[in-house]
């Protein structure tokens, strides 16, 4: 198959050795790794990266992709992962929220307190709105405390769109026709408008999570979904986001990474805790050398 | 002629950041009838060993992010389903201090790079009480 | 409804002002702050450095460690290379994650380091040709590799040039099989990083 103009196909040939070179690398630097039978699904993107940069081998790929030339890693991790973002995405983490995480948040804390949860980078707003939701929808105590949810982008256009609160059937693919009926409106063109109280109930703000000056003003938050945005950055910037996402947590607060995430490749600041439904990180109480 | 098949075989997660290290213990050990699991520091050492069974970890002392040392006494903190888990430790140092920081982390047991394949057989084999 | 927004915007209420963070207090918080305030600052190199040295708590240290990555230069990389000597395990090993997030202008100090005295420091220093362009990195591995005699040294050198390593390093790895073939892992560690580079199938 040949998409570019004329000329016959010159597929580049990629050796075994080759291709365990290659995943070595991307094990080592992302975590993303392959069971042996998924060695097509990895030899037609591996195709597709080296097409794509007009490599003429896979040596001069991988010299490249060593360089992270013209953010290469960027798209070769775009190119394995899926990317899609949708309502009740990865919903095992809501649902550890609410069966594990809340319970250890509220503790000692009387009711009418506040619990604070972040979504950072919330995209065009699913996450955010589906935070909520869940809350509404599974969580027996969710009358007892003052919920504030906070979703955050770099992506001034993403969030507006978020404020507005619309989407297309895909988006809500997850969600059940109850939850569809009682939380959305039918709108123009098959659209679907979220209720204007959960609209009117998340704050929306432009953050960028790398930037130690944006950060510095969210403070005391008792969880954070930062979901799929850390894979991409180099080492020195996950280490710097590690760090701002340590000080916007308080001590003993939550955070929980996308499903190929971990932070093995990211900071030792915290720990990995596991309940029934995920494992997720929890900035310490207090430090230990 | 009825054959029998073993039952369960011992889960080995081995811990080290050399790609090369990794393989060797895997082809040495899968040899030996183990079933191998790989991380490549502490923190993905913790995580395997929180989500799946294991009866024994080897792990380096010289990784980034976590060091082995680290990690053992995080293990030897966690829940009660993983803290006891059997530790072999495998360093580049011969020195007794650091023999002696190893057991204080909750090592079972400490070996010197590089390792020969019948030791590395013979001393899972033992920590897992898997007969040779 | 439950859900509300925080009419304070998004930072908590009520902070005051702490007292300014220092590198030397005796307070972590105020030192981890101390050490995040100072990233990217060139002539805070040296006291960030004197920092790293001395600093007992994990994520100060690492905090430190970050801000000398963000100055990104080789006097960064310079205030770092002495933590490669420190009898503590876990400071060598950032310090080489350090290091390894700098810029490749690392080679003239790479090339030093391979001459050091001690075992130690040339073997995590191989982890600093990875990020190196391929002949520079294959050339300065080769060189270390070929008289050098601490196993666990090659080990590591082998394992970066099974990654980065040209056509070049056939021949010094193949010196390298002959003078250690009755050491465990080097000859499998060898073969593997052969393959590699030939692209041939093992």
């Amino acid at each position: 198959m040949d998409d570019r103009e004329g000329g016959a196909s010159r597929a580049v040939h990629i050796s075994s050795v080759e291709v365990e070179r290659f995943c070595d690398f991307l094990y080592r630097r992302t975590g993303l790794s392959f069971s042996e039978g998924k060695r097509y699904f990895i030899d037609r993107r591996l195709e597709e990266r080296i097409a794509a940069t007009g490599s003429p081998s896979f040596q001069a790929y991988f010299s490249l992709l060593r360089a992270d030339a013209d953010h290469e890693i960027e798209y070769l991790v775009n190119s394995f992962t899926v990317n899609e973002t949708y309502f009740y995405r990865e919903d095992h983490q809501l649902r550890c929220m609410t069966s594990s995480l809340l319970n250890g948040i509220v503790g000692q804390r009387p009711p009418g307190s506040t619990i604070r949860i972040w979504s950072i980078p919330c995209s065009t707003g699913e996450e955010p709105y589906s935070i909520a939701l869940w809350l509404m929808e599974n969580w027996s105590q969710v009358d007892n405390y003052n919920i504030e949810i906070v979703g955050s982008d770099i992506d001034t256009r993403a969030l507006k769109a978020a404020a507005e609160g619309v989407y297309g059937d895909r988006a809500l693919m997850r969600l059940s026709r109850g939850i569809v009926d009682r939380y959305f409106r039918p709108v123009a063109d098959g659209n679907h408008e979220i209720d204007e109280g959960l609209r009117d109930s998340i704050e929306f703000t432009r953050a960028n999570v790398i930037d130690a000056k944006d950060m510095a003003k969210y403070r005391d938050f008792d969880l954070i979904f930062c979901r799929n945005v850390l894979i991409y950055f180099d080492d020195a910037s996950r280490r710097q986001a590690a760090e701002n996402l340590y000080d916007c947590l308080r001590p003993g607060g939550y955070i929980c990474l996308g499903h190929s995430e971990s932070m093995s490749r990211i900071s030792p600041l915290f720990s990995v805790c596991r309940f029934p439904d995920a494992i997720v990180y929890q900035r310490p109480e207090a430090d230990h050398g | 002629m009825v054959e029998i098949e073993a039952a369960t075989k011992a889960r080995v997660l081995v811990v080290d950041d050399s790609s090369l290290m990794r393989l060797y213990y895997k082809s040495t050990l899968e040899k030996a009838g183990f079933e191998i699991e790989p991380a490549i520091n502490g923190i993905e050492a913790m995580e395997r060993i929180l989500s799946q069974p294991f009866d024994l970890v080897i792990v380096d002392v010289n990784m980034p992010r976590m060091d082995g040392f680290t990690f053992l006494r995080a293990l030897r903190r966690g829940p009660n389903d993983v803290s006891g888990l059997p530790a072999l430790v495998v360093s580049t140092e011969a020195e007794m201090s650091d023999i002696a920081e190893a057991r204080a982390s909750g090592a079972n047991f400490y070996l010197v790079k590089p390792v020969a394949e019948v030791e590395l057989v013979r001393h899972v084999c033992v920590l897992t009480g898997v007969s040779l | 409804m439950p859900l509300i927004r925080g009419d304070r915007g998004a930072a908590a209420a009520g902070a005051t002002a702490p007292a300014p963070p220092a590198l030397d207090s005796s307070d972590a918080e105020s030192r981890w702050a101390a050490a995040r305030s100072l990233a990217g600052q060139a002539e805070a190199v040296p006291e960030l450095a004197a920092a790293l040295r001395r600093e007992t708590v994990a994520r100060v240290r690492e905090a430190i460690l970050t801000s000398l990555i963000r100055t990104g230069d080789t006097a960064s990389a310079e205030a770092i290379v002495p933590c490669l000597r420190s009898q503590d395990a876990r400071l060598r090993a950032a310090a080489i994650e350090a290091l390894q997030a700098l810029p490749s202008a690392l080679t003239p100090i790479l090339a030093r380091l391979f001459n050091d005295p001690e075992s130690d420091v040339r073997l995590l220093a191989t982890e600093l040709a990875r990020n190196m362009k391929a002949s520079d990195a294959t050339r300065l591995l080769c060189g270390l590799i070929e008289n050098e005699p601490h196993p666990n040294v090659c080990a590591a050198a082998i394992e970066v040039l099974a990654e980065v390593g040209t056509a070049e390093a056939l021949p010094a790895l193949e010196r390298c099989a002959v003078r250690f073939t009755a050491t465990p892992f080097l000859p499998f560690a060898i073969s593997m990083a052969i393959a590699r580079i030939s692209g041939a199938k093992v």
